[in-house]
């Protein structure tokens, strides 16, 4: 949340908008928003993490916006073109910038090294808690410059290459998919394709990716997207809204584990 | 006619603008500036195992006969994550000091710091890491002047 000066600030004036209608239609409080979001971001410099850029461009298009002489529509292109350009930066990097993505080690090693995958990585992977111990033993790091003689092979079942394998294309082809639908001309109404391959990205993201406030913030970017007579894709937003906050808050996968060694040992 | 149609659009146009020119400036700093892909605004996330958990720094204090490795402490750890994920001279100077500053609190003489962030990287078939310098900075510590 940035410095302490600027936290309570962006609590209050979120607060008020939350609380006052007249407040939440004024662009003064997105404006104050975007101003204290941009001091947090400079203060903390690099550490913020990318969705709070993309929160203080939101704030900033719905300060712009609301001065448009249509809001929702200058909203609406407004939250097509930052979530279109957002994704084709995380393309980019997969694809053509990363030494590492497309050849699968990014997610071998994270899979194997990262606490907070452990539960997916048993479940998806079928590595058992030995297995993943041994693995992440192997990966140590050696000081710069020195070999072993005869490296031990690390365990690698054939769930866990097919885990990898699906991770790496999936991610990189749902990115891509979001970033052409959204990028692709001409600027006009959302159409399914758009709803569809956001809502698909992040009902399938967020069930491992431990980065829940993205997923709120391209949910209620999609939103804007739709048209007012739109209910039901509103409600589906809304739904996957709650899914994703079911993601951060029940360890599923855990769960899972669980259930299932049980019942193999029953 | 198309002129018109982007001013009336430049309120949609704004925020996205700035998303890309920021994005392309976190890319040139990655390039230049070892800045760590994972941060600075440019969706480098998920792309590379070259983020903060595996990047770290090593300080190593000196002076007259004095030479030692030192830890990273609670009060340190917010400038040497900064320095670890852009290892730029302010930052690694500001860690190199801050060090300096609480070395001579606690009563230890020093005259430099030095500060190497580290990387550890991850070779393909077999898997394997290893470790590789990034960058190495010298901080000299001024000193109180000694009283009669």
């Amino acid at each position: 949340m940035g410095p302490w000066g600027v936290r309570p600030l962006i609590l209050a004036a979120a607060g008020w908008a939350i609380l006052s209608p007249r407040a939440l239609t004024s662009s003064v409080t997105w404006y104050v928003l975007t101003v204290l979001l941009a001091v947090r971001i400079v203060a903390d410099w690099p550490l913020p993490d990318n969705h709070i850029y993309l929160l203080a461009y939101w704030c900033l298009a719905l300060a712009l916006s609301l001065s448009a002489v249509d809001p929702a529509r200058a909203l609406a292109i407004s939250a097509r073109r930052l979530i279109g350009v957002a994704f084709l930066m995380a393309v980019i990097w997969k694809a053509f910038l990363s030494p590492d993505y497309l050849d699968g080690r990014f997610f071998r090693v994270t899979w194997l090294t990262d606490a907070r995958f452990t539960d997916s990585v048993q479940l998806l992977g079928q590595l058992s808690a030995t297995q993943l111990t041994y693995n992440r033993d192997l990966l140590a790091p050696l000081p710069e410059g020195a070999e072993l003689l005869d490296p031990p092979l690390p365990s690698d079942p054939p769930a866990f290459r097919y885990l990898v394998l699906m991770s790496t294309w999936g991610v990189l082809i749902l990115e891509a998919l979001v970033a052409l639908t959204f990028l692709r001309p001409p600027a006009g109404r959302a159409s399914s394709l758009h709803h569809v391959s956001l809502l698909l990205f992040c009902g399938v993201t967020y069930a491992i990716a431990p980065v829940a406030g993205f997923g709120w913030l391209l949910l209620t970017m999609g939103v804007a997207l739709c048209r007012p007579e739109q209910r039901l894709l509103r409600a589906t937003y809304v739904a996957t809204w709650f899914l994703v906050l079911f993601y951060s808050e029940i360890p599923w996968a855990n769960l899972l584990v669980s259930w299932l060694s049980t019942r193999s040992s029953a | 006619m198309p002129a018109l149609r982007i001013v009336a659009d430049w309120r949609a146009l704004l925020p996205a603008g700035l998303l890309l020119a920021v994005a392309l400036t976190q890319v040139v700093l990655v390039r230049v500036g070892d800045l760590s892909p994972w941060k600075g605004g440019g969706f480098g996330m998920f792309a590379t195992n070259d983020g903060g958990s595996f990047r770290y720094v090593r300080l190593f204090v000196d002076a007259p006969g004095r030479s030692e490795e030192t830890n990273v402490t609670a009060s340190l750890e917010m400038a040497a994550t900064r320095a670890q994920l852009f290892p730029s001279d302010r930052f690694m100077t500001r860690l190199g000091k801050a060090v300096g500053a609480r070395e001579l609190r606690e009563g230890r003489d020093v005259a430099t710091v030095r500060v190497e962030v580290w990387r550890i990287e991850f070779a393909d078939q077999p898997l394997r890491a290893s470790e590789r310098r990034l960058r190495t900075l010298t901080i000299p510590i001024e000193r109180p002047p000694l009283a009669n």
